[in-house]
């Protein structure tokens, strides 16, 4: 089988699928059911039966800060109104993202614009591989999506003190903005609003236990979203 | 009492009481405070035993850190936040667990019912019994600065040292100010300990409530149940509910610590839980967060009302 080799380290064959020796953060996983309760496949489950009856406009999937952005009121005001769905699981990578997208999210809509924010939990991969990850889930996207503009958002720093994930996060995003500068059905959004203090530090105000924002975050970091979205939607309808 | 082998310990607690049958208040009227104390922790040895629960024997009761696998030292953050918070605030009720309690304060809901009773979060998301005790051990208790409550005349000498046991009184200049630590712990812990069977998980919240017990004197305990889990009937709802069943009868047995469950109502008829209620079939949505607070708001509101009778009497 050919197969393409894309600067962020991932393999692409014609179908779209990644070559499992390449990058484990491009290889669409599902999460193994540990605990025992079958959690992940459950949301997997509900989210593709959730796009056979809806229309959204704008679809949202990534990890836990996407999840959690549904439930708090700034879902209800800015994206609501919008038609969004929200196909956010909390714990999450690029290669569960990409299991799912892959199998069956994105079978049964057409939303103008699809907005990830995913790969702050890759844990144990490099800024190349989850940059490669992140590249991979916008090939999917486009490749069932034709027609859908791919929103993709900055990594937030992390941690309450300066510690190697911030900067992890930072090569991604530097990574990842280079990647998508040449594609004209891609566009990034760096999300921090300036997160970290003076001393380097970032407050619970903001991210209660250093990671997940705060329905205060929440509200600084989707203002400047919804403006991004909405020009986007604006730019798609005929 | 630290001379006594286990053994002779738990022989004498059960020649001095009827195990089954002690009541919380039994214990309460007929022992001055000092030999209660000794007695609630003789009890909870003796729980600990029949549910083979010693320390040495239940990984659920050892106190653990969270290791930093993930390099960025959040959980250590938290932790010491917690500790600090303590020295500023004067908490009345004290809220310690996973990620059900750290959740609640992100919602409305905690500043419409709980911030008003002076209340304080100590939730970590992904605690298991563990690392709750070892918080719990490692300063989160320390500082709590207690709550004046009240300045009292100071009349007759012999009600001094009565008092002194139950609550930190400070005399000067003949006004005896009564220091009173947090009234209520609200402890919810225990769904995330995957490698514990219910036994053990139970026995490692017992481990947890005799530690607040110890340290918090006249505090009342309301220990929450575990709540169902998952979309559909699955192990970790039995484990759950075997969990709080092993809790309901042995928590009051200790003092006033009593066992609430929250979860009635989550699992419908058809045995699929709603991600209406539980977003991610684990965590709790505003909704139903809002559900649950309102019977728990009220049993705090009553417990924080009450004022002891002996409280009372031993002042005048």
């Amino acid at each position: 089988m050919k197969t393409w080799l894309c600067c962020c380290g991932a393999h692409w064959t014609s179908s779209g699928v990644m070559s499992e020796d390449a990058n484990p953060a491009a290889t669409p996983s599902p999460c193994q059911d540990i605990q025992g309760d079958g959690r992940w496949m459950s949301l997997h489950n509900r989210f593709v039966s959730d796009s056979k009856g809806k229309e959204p406009d704008v679809l949202f999937v990534g990890d836990s800060l996407v999840q959690l952005l549904h439930e708090f009121e700034v879902w209800r005001k800015l994206f609501s109104p919008l038609h969004a769905l929200n196909f956010g699981v909390g714990g999450d990578a690029t290669q569960h993202v990409l299991w799912r997208l892959v199998n069956g999210e994105l079978d049964h809509i057409s939303p103008k614009v699809v907005v990830l924010w995913v790969g702050t939990n890759n844990h144990g991969h490099t800024p190349e591989q989850i940059c490669g990850g992140i590249m991979a889930i916008i090939n999917v996207i486009h490749q069932k999506l034709p027609h859908a503009h791919t929103l993709v958002l900055g990594l937030l720093p992390r941690g309450k003190s300066p510690n190697p994930l911030r900067e992890r996060n930072a090569s991604v995003n530097a990574l990842v903005q280079a990647e998508v500068a040449s594609l004209s059905h891609v566009s990034f959004l760096d999300m921090d609003p300036g997160f970290i203090l003076s001393d380097g530090s970032i407050a619970h105000q903001d991210m209660y236990d250093y990671l997940h924002l705060t329905p205060q975050a929440y509200q600084k970091v989707c203002q400047p979203l919804h403006e991004r979205i909405k020009s986007l939607l604006d730019k798609h309808a005929p | 009492m630290c001379a006594l082998s286990m053994n002779s310990i738990f022989l004498l607690t059960v020649e001095l009481l009827n195990f089954h049958s002690l009541q919380s208040d039994l214990v309460n009227h007929c022992c001055s405070f000092p030999l209660r104390q000794h007695v609630r922790s003789l009890v909870v040895l003796c729980l600990c035993c029949r549910l083979r629960m010693s320390a040495e024997e239940n990984p659920a009761a050892e106190p653990a850190p969270v290791i930093d696998v993930q390099g960025d030292g959040r959980w250590m953050s938290q932790h010491n936040r917690f500790v600090q918070e303590c020295k500023d605030a004067e908490p009345d009720v004290l809220f310690v667990g996973d990620s059900m309690v750290q959740l609640m304060q992100q919602y409305e809901v905690w500043r419409e019912l709980f911030s008003p009773l002076h209340a304080l979060n100590f939730g970590v998301g992904g605690d298991t019994t563990c690392n709750v005790l070892w918080r719990l051990q490692n300063g989160e208790l320390d500082n709590i600065r207690p709550r004046v409550r009240k300045r009292f005349f100071f009349i007759c000498s012999n009600s001094f040292n009565s008092i002194c046991y139950e609550v930190k009184c400070v005399f000067n200049a003949g006004i005896a100010f009564l220091f009173v630590f947090p009234q209520v712990v609200v402890l919810w812990v225990g769904t995330n300990n995957h490698e514990h069977t219910a036994d053990q998980v139970a026995g490692g919240i017992l481990a947890i409530v005799q530690l607040l017990l110890s340290r918090l004197p006249k505090c009342k305990i309301i220990v929450l149940g575990l709540l169902p889990r998952g979309e559909f009937p699955n192990p970790l709802r039995e484990k759950n509910a075997a969990v709080n069943n092993l809790l309901r009868t042995s928590l009051p047995q200790l003092g006033p610590v009593q066992l609430i469950d929250v979860g009635g109502g989550f699992v419908h008829s058809d045995g699929t839980i709603s991600s209406r209620d539980m977003f991610d079939f684990l965590h709790l949505t505003a909704s139903a967060y809002r559900t649950i607070s309102t019977s728990l708001h009220e049993l705090l509101l009553q417990l924080l009302e009450e004022t002891p009778q002996e409280r009372r009497a031993s002042l005048v």
